[in-house]
């Protein structure tokens, strides 16, 4: 099956967390606020090179562009 | 000694002949429902619990899961799952895409990310990110914004069709 977002280097585990997104602003007021809550990541990350922390990063920014540098070749990460 | 090993050997032959074959005479009965376990991350739904049939959203096609289906993993899109409880009614779920698994011995889990039934959603909510997803899907954004608004417009859609 040929997905159109696996060609612009969308991960499957990207375009699960957009259709779930879409469907918590979807829902009514209460359940809305209630639902948006799981759907935030602020996970970072630092490489440790030769016993000294690298810069930290955040992992949603380095996922948006290794998604970016494998568009065109069908697949990320 | 030797007879003895001999003897263990014939006692265990026709047990080890006897398990692979799970026959079924006239007198027993066949349960025709489905074990359906409907779980989310943070929620299960259902949990093994008996019902009549499925129907799901799969990326081959829409299907209905009866028991005794044979064995399959299907891929959801996201969309509405029917389900036809024991009692004759039926409810209905809107998934955000995930797995359904049919075991053997009917059972059928399946897993999503975000499960509501359609009362918990607003169409005005709908009808306005509809319009803007579709203002991003036509903008002049980067390659993966776009292909991330197609995949909200078709959710959307989906969502809307299921609302009327």
């Amino acid at each position: 099956m040929a997905f159109a977002w696996k060609a612009s280097g969308l991960t499957y585990n990207r375009y699960l967390a957009v259709a779930a997104r879409v469907v918590r602003r979807s829902l009514k007021e209460g359940e809305r606020l209630k639902a948006e809550r799981r759907g935030e990541m602020e996970l970072k990350f630092a490489k440790w090179e030769n016993g000294k922390q690298g810069e930290n990063k955040s992992l949603a920014q380095a996922n948006a562009s290794s998604m970016a540098e494998g568009a065109g070749h069908g697949q990320g990460q | 000694m030797s007879l003895r090993v001999a003897q263990a050997a014939t006692r265990i032959r026709p047990l080890a002949f006897r398990l692979p074959l799970q026959r079924r005479g006239y007198a027993d009965p066949v349960s025709d429902k489905i074990k359906l376990t409907l779980a989310l991350p943070h929620q299960s739904i259902y949990k093994s619990t008996d019902v009549v049939q499925v129907n799901i959203p799969a990326e081959s096609g829409e299907m209905g899961v009866l028991a005794n289906h044979v064995p399959s993993i299907e891929q959801l899109k996201p969309g509405l799952v029917e389900i036809i409880e024991e009692s004759g009614g039926s409810k209905q779920f809107f998934l955000s895409g995930g797995f359904a698994i049919v075991q053997p011995g009917s059972q059928l889990s399946i897993n999503a990310v975000e499960g509501f039934p359609l009362e918990d959603f607003s169409s005005d909510a709908v009808r306005s990110q509809i319009t803007e997803a579709q203002k991003i899907a036509g903008g002049s954004g980067s390659e993966q914004d776009i292909a991330e608004a197609k995949i909200e417009l078709e959710v959307l859609e989906g969502l809307q069709a299921s609302l009327k």
